[in-house]
């Protein structure tokens, strides 16, 4: 069994849920594409997973559900939507949830738990408005005071899961004068309000998660009483912002399972498929997209789970990171299904040639994940606001405090370690302290220079760990610079350099995660991972961003990378860090005898 | 000049500089959203004061307190702020008065400066 705690649920739920390559599971690519083809909701999936029990991971122990922490959370999404994004999501709308385990009281904690365990029930989140977006301030939506409650009128959209939830949660306007206390926020429960008073619009036909009930729901006059009110009224923008903080994050989840089965299915063609008397994996040049397609992965996974255990040991730090992780990993992940489908050919384009044409599936369903809960706009804006005072933070917190400052790294990045429980009240709107990750690249390279003694470790590989963690460092210090430089602006005209400076900000933070992910886990991750060149390439590969590649160390030979995407592929194991144990896959077995050939050859 | 003074005179300069308007048009009585400031910002603006006053404000005061005056009166009369010991760098508790040279500079640009050390 997987030594880590974490993945149980994980691998329990993968197990269970068999062979995706097999028609006759639970949740197979035959069976998502045929739902996709009809654009029906995957209802016996969801019944599925509510009968697993699934859903009690959505509800924190403290409110009768099995929910203890975001990187175990984040593990199990990865296994639904490396499946089949459209039910990953369309489940995972249930993490709203966490509106009210965050600002509600114990009795709508209860309701909610047991309308989850119980009834079955989910929930969607009614915030946004077709005329205004992303403007939350600006909706229409009003709720006006009357006795006992509240008159609710105006409409929602767009909406996933508008018409199959049970519970809404809906932003609206308590105070006519506006302002950032203008708006509260309800947990509409649809059963106890009049019906008449309610109604959805129709069905959005969409790009991609076809089969999702996507609508708007519309009120009028629509009574609801003050005990569906969460929090004080007024607080409304600010639980939403910082609900924001965790789904952003956990957004990720949802990338990284697509990402899975983009260079899974991939990779089997490749290994399979012949042309000029080689197979396609024989040739450098796809060989070397789906290298660097795993090391991008792996990337984005450093930065997933040391977001996810943020959450439980810099909670205050959480405005910056999930920013930074809703960001940089849906979009990076997205080139990375891109980047793949060149290898596939014309097979990416086509919808029933190879793996029942899940890779078109998986390209048109994951383009949303960037784009929802806050766009990568919305992303990079709220995190250039911050810049400026992340940089002076930085300057003032140099050099004190750096045993607490370690302390947390090790909690974070150390994925033996307990974390403390995750305490919602601790989130903050904008950074508080500093951001840990970057504070921390002195110490990291610190305890770099300590494991040139080690004799384990390749001394070429180490020094390119090195000299490229240092060239983070000064990219660092040049980003500093800048920002001090830069003319601060308000408002939504910001300039473009200024977007730029914050993607610089993200890929610094991303290449700093998988940094102390391997200072802190190097005696308990394997020995591919123990080895470092995963980190090394994965350095070269994030610095090439902001330098030429003539400045940057040589490639190192990747050959160790190359084939330990092959036995995590033959092993049916997660291509990750943690390659925890993923569904035996049935047809695989007959490439088996293959590969050993081209584990030499690599 | 007064430690409500002081923060005001700080306010104003500060959003004046940041949206590039002309101090003496903002008005301490009129919400700041009016001057533009959406509410992300001023929860960012925020950073800028504890830095200023070397104490630890609530992000949202200017969501509570959506006036340069209500903003500044909260600070001094409820939070106990004064800009004066902002060189100590710790939070203070204990209104004093601001530094003479402070109040010397003509303008709300000059106090920011001497206070702010840019």
């Amino acid at each position: 069994m997987q030594p880590l705690k974490q993945f149980w649920v994980a691998e329990a739920l993968e197990k269970d849920l068999g062979d995706p390559g097999n028609p006759e599971s639970m949740m197979s690519f035959k069976q998502v594409i045929d739902l996709d083809e009809k654009e029906e909701f995957p209802q016996e999936i969801i019944d599925w997973l509510y009968n697993w029990k699934l859903q009690h991971y959505y509800i924190p122990t403290e409110c009768g559900g099995e929910f203890t922490r975001f990187d175990e959370f984040i593990s199990f999404v990865r296994v639904l939507s490396r499946r089949d994004q459209t039910a990953g999501i369309a489940f995972t709308t249930m993490f709203w949830s966490y509106l009210v385990w965050m600002a509600g009281t114990d009795e709508q904690k209860q309701i909610l738990s047991s309308f989850m365990k119980d009834a079955n029930g989910t929930m969607c989140l009614a915030y946004s408005e077709k005329a205004h977006g992303s403007d939350l301030l600006g909706g229409d939506m009003q709720a006006t005071k009357v006795d006992g409650g509240y008159i609710l009128n105006g409409e929602k959209w767009p909406i996933n899961r508008a018409t199959r939830s049970g519970v809404a949660f809906v932003l609206a306007r308590t105070d006519p004068d506006g302002g950032p206390r203008s708006l509260s926020l309800f947990m509409v429960e649809k059963s106890k309000i009049n019906p008449d008073n309610f109604s959805n619009l129709p069905k959005i036909l969409t790009h991609g998660i076809r089969g999702s009930d996507m609508s708007g729901i519309c009120f009028d006059n629509c009574f609801i009483p003050e005990s569906m009110r969460l929090g004080a009224e007024g607080m409304g923008l600010e639980l939403a912002l910082k609900g924001f903080q965790i789904t952003r994050a956990l957004c990720a989840a949802f990338s990284q399972g697509a990402a899975d089965t983009a260079l899974r299915t991939t990779l089997k063609f490749a290994i399979e498929r012949k042309l000029y008397g080689k197979t396609v994996f024989d040739m450098p040049q796809p060989r070397r997209t789906l290298t660097d397609a795993f090391l991008d992965i792996l990337i984005c996974d450093c930065s997933t789970f040391g977001v996810g255990r943020g959450f439980s040991t810099m909670p205050e730090q959480i405005s910056v990171w999930s920013a930074v992780v809703k960001y940089f990993v849906t979009t990076t992940l997205e080139t990375v299904v891109n980047n793949v489908s060149v290898v596939l050919g014309s097979r990416f384009y086509m919808r029933e040639a190879h793996d029942w044409g899940i890779f078109q599936k998986v390209l048109r369903d994951n383009s949303i994940i960037s784009m929802f809960d806050g766009s990568s706009v919305v992303n990079l804006h709220a995190l250039l606001l911050q810049l400026r005072q992340l940089t002076k933070s930085r300057a003032r917190n140099a050099g004190k405090n750096l045993e607490a400052l370690e302390a947390r790294l090790a909690t974070t990045f150390d994925l033996t370690q307990n974390l403390p429980a995750f305490n919602g009240k601790k989130l903050e709107l904008v950074n508080r302290g500093g951001d840990d990750v970057l504070q921390g690249l002195d110490l990291a390279l610190a305890s770099l220079e300590k494991l040139k003694t080690d004799s384990n470790l390749n001394p070429d590989t180490l020094y390119q760990i090195i000299t490229l963690t240092d060239i983070v460092r000064e990219e660092l210090n040049n980003l500093d610079v800048k920002i001090t430089e830069s003319t601060f602006q308000f408002g939504h005209e910001q300039d473009p350099e200024l977007f730029d400076m914050a993607k610089q900000y993200c890929i610094l933070h991303a290449a700093a995660a998988c940094v102390y992910t391997w200072i802190y886990n190097r005696n308990h991750l394997g020995e591919f991972f123990a080895n470092g060149e995963w980190l090394a390439l994965s350095l070269r590969r994030l610095m090439s961003n902001l330098r030429p590649a003539t400045s940057l160390p040589g490639r190192i030979d990747d050959s160790c990378v190359v084939q330990e995407m092959i036995r995590l592929y033959n092993e049916d194991r997660m291509f990750s860090i943690v390659p925890f144990q993923l569904a035996k896959s049935q047809l695989q077995e007959t490439t088996t005898d293959a590969t050993p050939k081209l584990q030499l050859q690599t | 000049m007064n430690s409500i003074d002081t923060i005001q005179g700080w306010l104003v300069n500060q959003i004046a500089k940041q949206l590039g308007i002309k101090a003496e048009t903002i008005k301490v009585t009129e919400p700041l959203t009016r001057y533009g400031l959406d509410s992300i910002d001023s929860v960012t603006i925020v950073g800028d004061m504890e830095d200023w006053l070397g104490a630890e404000l609530p992000s949202t005061l200017l969501w509570d307190y959506p006036t340069i005056e209500k903003a500044a009166k909260y600070l001094v009369d409820e939070a106990g702020v004064s800009p004066a010991e902002t060189a100590t760098a710790e939070p203070v508790a204990v209104t004093s008065k601001p530094k003479e040279e402070a109040t010397q500079g003509k303008g709300w640009g000059g106090l920011w400066n001497k206070i702010s050390g840019s």
